[in-house]
């Protein structure tokens, strides 16, 4: 997250408004920010619009959505984020994303299991200063110097299959995989089998992700395989992604465009 | 949550008329089933697909019933459901006619349950996939009397002209006056054993709306010239009153792709939200 140099901005209702710089280390061929970068905006932005929404309890996220659209050339994306159902168990929350604050980017949905606050996590203190501010303060010094993908050690093995090492730069608090390096990881491995289909780069426009175990074991490997053939330069697929036991810790399907 | 009423007799389930076997003995802890859908002419296109909004509601059942079935002795709802027709079964003959749908459970944990659906038309190619994340409740009067391993029945179909019509038709859909927005009548046949609307039905309105909005004419039926080809869709709350009614908005496009938001909302529930939806409409012109 602190690559990324994110920032956000909480409203007095609890609403989220968060913001991603786009640089050609996190850029699409088109200009938009590729997938995988964008799912990290929105799983960190959603993680805290997530917090004040399941008080007292917790929420994890079960799954996510996200569709890009083609906004152009993007200096900054940004996302606003908002509750639209606080059940007893699930939680749901829309992003809709804008480009230079001006033009539709696409939207996200997401779902959150609510559970009983975790005892590790009763006195946690979540800084919830007013204005906008970096949401790692290591962002300060850390900063992207290659591609955001080449940055994380994703490597593609063949097409439609990556892998990636279970270190600390992609794991979370508790040194599972992160969430948006799953996003990640699909995003490359669609990329992957995409451009063998079309003999040219593509990208992936949107995706369907859902966690169903935390990645504990390295290595992490994606495997994309094609729903169907892809037709009018489109190719969709279904994408698994394993532990280092080869157990399933989430899948996806995916949209993929060549560019 | 009243008692579950007899599998054998849910109005979706007998309009669709869809054979499910459960593969293996019954025991596994996380069960396979397989669907086979005829393809009733009055259910298919002029070409002989089936529209993504009845795809949506066979996924929906089968899915809904593999997952129970994982979650024994309890039972579930559906949360949300993701469906994604392949490319290049959108036109032309492939994806035409009978359908099989394998599912599998993905996961079972304490609260949820996660499905795959993968829709393969009779040449056997994959022609779409879907996912679904169940939550698991408890029944108030136990789960469906089912005997495992579920083996295929026959479905006592009514002898009623309403189950053999077009999927307007049977799902009472209504066109408001200008595109975008569709209505559903609730009637006992569009409601699920637990006597709430059919998560499938909310699929079939929200459906006809965001193909209505992106051809800009008020329509509930089907059409050659658009279909949905990705669909998310998160069930809030259940219908229960009516009129329902689905409202699109558009979001953007990306060349024949429009991206459409669909809220459905039922008004005679205080217009309460009970479903909200992500959709890829594709012009096809």
């Amino acid at each position: 997250m602190s690559l990324l140099g994110l920032e956000v901005e909480q409203s007095d209702s609890g609403d989220v408004r968060g913001w991603m710089p786009v640089t050609s280390l996190t850029a699409s061929p088109d200009g938009m920010p590729r997938l995988a970068a964008v799912a990290m905006l929105v799983d960190a932005l959603g993680g805290m619009r997530s917090i004040t929404a399941s008080d007292p309890d917790w929420a994890f996220t079960a799954d996510m959505s996200i569709h890009l659209l083609p906004a152009g050339p993007t200096d900054l994306l940004q996302a606003d984020l908002h509750v639209r159902r606080r059940g007893r168990r699930t939680l749901v929350i829309e992003a809709e994303l804008l480009a230079d604050g001006e033009r539709p980017a696409g939207s996200a949905l997401l779902t959150f299991a609510v559970v009983p606050r975790p005892e590790h996590l009763v006195n946690i203190v979540i800084e919830m200063t007013p204005g906008r501010r970096l949401m790692s303060r290591n962002s300060a010094h850390e900063q992207l110097v290659s591609n955001y993908l080449d940055e994380l050690e994703i490597h593609a093995n063949e097409p439609g299959r990556v892998t990636v090492e279970l270190r600390p730069v992609v794991s979370n608090t508790v040194g599972a995989l992160h969430g948006a390096i799953h996003a990640s990881l699909i995003d490359e491995a669609s990329v992957s089998l995409a451009r063998s289909h079309f003999g040219s780069d593509a990208i992936t426009t949107d995706i369907h992700l859902a966690y169903l175990e935390l990645g504990r074991l390295g290595p992490i490997t994606a495997t994309a395989t094609a729903i169907g053939g892809p037709a009018d330069g489109r190719l969709t697929a279904w994408v698994d992604v394993r532990d280092g036991n080869g157990a399933l810790v989430s899948t996806a399907t995916t949209q993929v465009v060549a560019s | 949550m009243s008692g579950f009423g007899n599998p054998t007799e849910i109005g979706v389930a007998q309009y669709l008329l869809m054979m499910i076997e459960e593969l293996g003995d019954g025991t596994a802890a996380l069960p396979h089933t397989r669907g086979y859908f005829p393809g009733t002419p009055n259910t298919l296109d002029s070409d002989g697909r089936l529209g993504t909004d009845l795809l949506t509601c066979i996924i929906d059942s089968i899915g809904g019933m593999t997952s129970g079935l994982a979650s024994l002795p309890e039972w579930i709802v559906t949360t949300n459901l993701m469906v994604r027709r392949a490319p290049d079964a959108l036109v032309g003959t492939r994806g035409t006619g009978p359908l099989t749908l394998d599912t599998n459970v993905l996961r079972r944990g304490r609260s949820s349950v996660v499905t795959r659906v993968e829709v393969t038309d009779a040449a056997d190619a994959v022609v779409a996939t879907s996912w679904m994340s169940c939550s698991i409740l408890t029944p108030a009067n136990g789960p469906p009397p089912f005997t495992r391993p579920v083996r295929p029945f026959e479905r006592a179909v009514p002898n009623e002209p309403i189950f053999s019509s077009a999927p307007h038709d049977f799902f009472n859909l209504t066109a408001r006056d200008r595109p975008g927005i569709v209505e559903l009548s609730v009637e006992q046949r569009l409601r699920n054993p637990w006597g709430i609307l059919h998560g499938g039905s909310s699929a079939v309105v929200l459906d006809a709306a965001a193909r209505s909005l992106v051809l800009g004419r008020p329509l509930i039926g089907a059409t050659p010239e658009a279909i949905v080809t990705d669909l998310a869709v998160h069930y809030l709350s259940p219908g229960r009153v009516g009129p329902i009614v689905a409202t699109a908005s558009s979001v953007g496009r990306r060349g024949p792709d429009h991206l459409v938001r669909v809220e459905v909302r039922d008004q005679g529930a205080d217009d309460r939200l009970m479903a909200l939806a992500m959709t890829t409409v594709r012009s096809l012109d």
